[in-house]
């Protein structure tokens, strides 16, 4: 008799690898083969894996199609058995996985695409943290501000896209027909966070891009002020870069402040 | 640990996401929520939000599916300790899981996979139950899953399984009223058998859900209603065990949150008519 330990080896090899060895271990019913009662397992495997990532990746499926969406899943649940207790996390590998894909090289929109959707995931259901509210800075001394150093909402997720796929997401969303694919001419950097309970994503020019990479790590509004002066002209530099912060509190991307 | 068995809770739902807004808002008449703990095993969010408010109101049990009780694999301890966190938070009523296992070598299969009813597993998964009560500080109720293929090596019927492990664990049972069912079809035993097999003062939760028939077999779903003949066999069932907290399994194909209240406005008249046959009987 094979131990128990034989016994679900053979069987997870059974369902993950097609091999027919279990059957030896099984029995047929009254009224029907083992081969496809076993069939429902191997089955059901691949069908709730691809269930799961048609839901997490709800546009990229509208963007490839039944067929196309269907053909990438069946090798992305091929080369990533499920390690996770929930499988909330089995689909997030598949935008690394999708930029690997030969197919797929010159759609770089695709794995974009991925990538969005995986971050508003993320974002969703990421930590808890109280949004910054502007009231907070409002009883600040004007000498308080350059000290201030702001912390990131712990949702917040940056992005960097070489295509349109931002804007494809958003025509998929609405259910309209989406742009042809570009190469954008610069780098575009998109902020995904959580507010009042939604996913969003905010694409942000290349300044802001600048100044909130730097204040993610921590350095100082006053240096901050001097970054935007150096990137895009001193004149109303100090303006532009408290507008930027306005926004961010606006959007309840920041968490906090400390005085350093 | 606690001994106390836990309370009679009446008539349930699994709590589901497109239900949250309405549960908050129209208080529904639904006894208590079943949740899947797997769900909430999560960092924040709407999910845990929705969650706090609705354990507000009403009762809360939570349901796993990847404790993986009879896996030959080591006990998952940070799924464990995930677990133990998120009891923390809901206080739930109790925590069950299934009577399966559900991979190895860190694979998760995300199914409820069979075990052959053998000496072997039945020693194997009393000392994981074991365990698992002692890291939770409380006893776990188990589950009886659908199986579509039977082992060469069972040695005993799965009540006979079922039972001892709840008899040698001392834990509880789920009596999964469709899973009994779709098994009894599949395998050509008897749902009576099943029914008188298992020990009575175990049972402390039902499930009832519906299934897919596919002529030679039945395969486990929950994307239909409950069809007459588990109807039928939850009859029988509540007649046999009395009053035991019982829900409705819907996980696909989610109907309003209306359309379930009343499927379960449909268990509880089937409830009160063995009541009221059991009262007649006794004057």
């Amino acid at each position: 008799m094979k131990s128990l330990r034989d016994l679900q080896e053979s069987f997870q090899r059974g369902i993950l690898a097609g091999d027919d060895a279990i059957l030896d271990e099984v029995n047929d019913s009254a009224k029907e083969k083992r081969k496809v009662l076993f069939g429902v397992y191997r089955n059901a495997y691949v069908a709730r894996l691809a269930e799961i990532l048609a839901d997490d990746y709800e546009q990229l499926h509208s963007y490839l199609g039944d067929q196309g969406f269907a053909r990438l899943v069946k090798a992305y649940i091929a080369a990533n058995p499920s390690d996770q207790r929930s499988a909330r996390w089995f689909g997030r590998h598949l935008p690394a996985f999708v930029r690997e894909q030969e197919i797929y090289a010159k759609h770089r929109e695709v794995a974009e695409l991925a990538a969005l959707e995986k971050a508003l995931a993320d974002a969703f259901d990421g930590p808890d943290a109280e949004p910054l509210r502007i009231d907070a800075l409002a009883a600040l001394v004007p000498e308080a501000w350059p000290s201030l150093v702001f912390e990131p909402h712990p949702t917040a997720i940056r992005l960097t896209f070489n295509t349109n796929a931002a804007e494809i997401w958003s025509a998929l969303k609405t259910e309209t027909a989406p742009p042809k694919p570009e190469h954008l001419p610069e780098p575009q950097a998109v902020v995904v966070w959580r507010q009042d309970f939604m996913a969003r994503f905010r694409p942000l020019s290349a300044e802001e891009a600048m100044m909130w990479n730097e204040a993610a790590k921590g350095v100082r509004f006053g240096v901050l002020c001097e970054m935007v002066a150096t990137f895009a002209g001193e004149d109303e530099a100090e303006i532009r870069a408290a507008t930027y912060l306005k926004n961010w509190i606006d959007m309840g991307i920041l968490a906090g402040f400390q005085t350093r | 640990m606690t001994s106390d068995k836990p309370p009679y809770l009446g008539f349930g739902l699994g709590l589901r996401p497109q239900h949250y807004r309405e549960i908050l808002a129209d208080n529904p008449a639904v006894d208590w929520f079943e949740v899947l703990s797997e769900n909430y095993m999560i960092e924040g969010g709407q999910p845990l939000h929705m969650l706090d408010q609705i354990r507000e109101r009403y009762p809360v049990v939570m349901h796993g599916v990847s404790l993986s009780i009879a896996s030959t694999a080591p006990l998952d301890m940070d799924y464990l300790g995930a677990l133990k966190t998120l009891a923390e938070r809901v206080s739930p009523k109790w925590i069950s899981d299934h009577l399966c296992w559900t991979g190895v070598h860190g694979v998760n299969l995300h199914d409820l996979l069979p075990v052959p009813y053998t000496e072997e597993a039945l020693d194997h998964v009393v000392a994981r139950v074991g365990q698992v009560q002692d890291f939770l500080d409380r006893r776990l109720t188990l589950e009886n899953v659908s199986s579509y293929v039977s082992f060469g090596q069972s040695e005993m019927t799965e009540w006979e399984f079922v039972s001892e492990v709840a008899r040698r664990a001392d834990c509880w049972l789920l009596f999964d009223v469709n899973n009994v069912y779709v098994s009894a079809f599949n395998h050509g035993f008897s749902t009576d058998d099943f029914l008188h097999g298992v020990p009575r003062d175990r049972v402390v939760q039902f499930h009832v859900a519906g299934h897919s028939h596919e002529e030679s077999h039945i395969i486990d779903t929950h994307d239909h209603p409950v069809c007459p003949e588990v109807w039928d066999f939850y009859r029988e069932t509540v007649a046999h065990f009395g009053p035991v907290s019982i829900m409705i399994e819907r996980d696909d194909n989610i109907p309003p949150l209306a359309e379930l209240v009343a499927e379960l406005d449909h268990a509880r008249s089937i409830a009160r008519e063995v009541g009221e046959k059991r009262l007649e009987a006794a004057e």
